[in-house]
């Protein structure tokens, strides 16, 4: 009994420490940001370019990139992960699943510094071949290469959802006839939405929060970018490319404004995940 | 329309193996037109892999091995069911399965019976809720449910559940019927149900059920066949 209660005090402890680093980052972004706030600045930051000779320092194109290369990411990947998640769990057969599964395991391991780096060599001059202007450091290629980094994230976890399938759903579509695909379509994916989702939203969570890949292909541009092919500057690499070279000014104080709108949205997101799952399991069918 | 053939099922020489553990050795039977035959005998003999060798179940399982014929009366001739030319979809169409325990797919009793018409590719609306009702009267389940189509069929009672499973499994007209212990997870009243909606079928379809309750079998079936060292005894 004695050691039951410590081990529970204990775990309660360190659940209580993360909750409250979670929380204490927050206040102190919030608590340091607060000159933007005295200043007036703090709204119009969202809405103006980033001028700092001017003293303008405002975040929208980061923003505006942060968001176009984390939803085009996700756009490319989630097909091709759903695939190859479809290939794991119910239509592969042989060797090729387990094969299959261990490489995703193996690439989520592989360094972003490393995807980046093969970026710049492989994809890079592709694209900017294929678009015949510019650099090919561009919101497209950085979405594409984005979209491989969070594959895996998303093919495990789709993977997983599509394997807990409770068996006996498989084996009643089986014995009416249901062909591999159609026991996909009908059975496996419309029983995994809840999974599909949490597998989504955390993807799009780290697209959102990678710095590497934006910061070595999205080309760093501070103009608002005006199509794909132009370069970008997410918040993260904002961030990453100020911390480097100043650390005291209104313009360092910025970056706790993209460190709100960071936190922001993955909090948005982790509550989005969890209301739809709860809501698709209530009324799903 | 061909005559009825005297044999629904031929089987021929079977040998069966999960891995090194054979299970059926150098079977033949035949198994009675519009009749229903139970399998006996004590378990882990093999009965519930005889059904599955009906409707090729068995192929996902990675260590299991077949040798021998398997020969069923399908659109007016006996077809090797292991032959190339022989679709497993319109194999299993044919050829129903109910399992031991109730298994309704997580969506309203009125989709679960719609399922199999669905993957048989019949989307047409119109001819769905006449083909639903036929068959939930035919498991006489559908005075219990007839308000209650949209609810989720795990809400039903076990016995209902069952039903509902031999329903789904009649929408798709099967000429032959495989049940694996349908009543053996549930109570008397549900399992007399079932019996006599097993009884009433006979009618319709070659039935074939795996029963551990010789009773039962003795109420329901017109002939046992017993599985005994890999062979079978005629009862």
């Amino acid at each position: 009994m004695r050691t039951e209660r410590l081990v529970q005090r204990l775990l309660g402890l360190a659940a209580g420490c993360s909750v409250a680093v979670t929380l204490l980052i927050f206040g102190f972004m919030v608590i340091l940001g607060l000159p933007l706030a005295t200043g007036g600045t703090f709204f119009r930051m969202f809405t103006s370019a980033w001028l700092p000779h001017q003293g303008v320092y405002g975040i929208a194109p980061m923003v505006a990139g942060t968001l176009s290369i984390a939803s085009l990411a996700v756009v490319f990947s989630v097909p091709v992960s759903l695939g190859c998640a479809a290939l794991i769990s119910v239509l592969g057969s042989g060797p090729l699943p387990a094969l299959l599964h261990r490489l995703v395991r193996f690439m989520t391991g592989i360094p972003t510094v490393v995807y980046g780096f093969a970026g710049i060599f492989l994809l890079v001059p592709l694209v900017r071949e294929w678009a015949g202007r510019g650099s090919g450091m561009c919101i497209l290629s950085a979405a594409l290469l984005l979209g491989v980094l969070i594959a895996p994230t998303m093919i495990l976890f789709f993977s997983d959802s599509f394997a807990s399938v409770p068996r006996t759903y498989l084996e009643a579509a089986e014995a009416l006839g249901a062909t591999p695909v159609q026991k996909l379509l009908h059975v496996v994916i419309p029983c995994s939405w809840r999974g599909l989702t949490s597998g989504v939203v955390l993807a799009l969570g780290r697209a959102v929060g990678d710095t590497l890949i934006a910061l070595m292909i999205a080309g760093n541009a501070t103009a608002m970018p005006g199509s794909v092919l132009e370069p970008a500057r997410t918040l993260t690499a904002h961030i990453a490319l100020v911390v480097a070279a100043d650390f005291d000014s209104l313009e360092f104080r910025t970056l706790f404004a993209c460190g709100i709108i960071l936190y922001l949205c993955t909090t948005v997101m982790v509550i989005f995940t969890r209301r739809i799952g709860a809501a698709w399991e209530q009324q799903r069918w | 329309m061909s005559a009825q053939p005297r044999f629904k099922i031929k089987v021929r020489n079977l040998f069966f193996s999960y891995g090194e553990n054979v299970v059926l050795k150098d079977l033949t039977v035949d198994i009675p037109d519009r009749a229903i035959t139970a399998v006996v005998g004590p378990s882990g003999r093999g009965k519930s892999t005889l059904l599955t060798l009906f409707n090729r179940l068995w192929e996902d399982i990675p260590t299991a091995r077949m040798l021998g014929s398997v020969q069923i009366h399908l659109n007016g001739s006996h077809r090797d069911i292991y032959h190339r030319s022989c679709s497993l979809s319109d194999l299993r169409r044919s050829v129903g399965m109910v399992f031991q325990t109730p298994n309704p797919l997580p969506m309203s009793i009125y989709k679960n019976i719609c399922f199999p018409l669905k993957l048989a590719g019949k989307s047409d609306r119109k001819q769905m809720m006449p083909a639903v009702e036929t068959a939930l009267r035919q498991a006489c389940l559908w005075e219990e449910v007839k308000n209650r189509l949209r609810e989720d069929a795990r809400s039903l009672s076990g016995g209902q559940q069952q039903r509902l499973c031999m329903a789904r499994a009649l929408v798709l007209k099967p000429e032959v019927l495989l049940l694996d212990e349908p009543t053996s997870s549930l109570d008397a009243a549900a399992t007399e149900i079932i019996e006599q909606l097993i009884l009433s079928l006979r009618e319709t379809c070659t039935i074939v059920m795996v029963s551990h309750d010789m009773a039962q079998v003795e109420r329901v079936a017109d002939r046992g066949l017993e599985l005994s060292d890999g062979r079978v005894v005629l009862k």
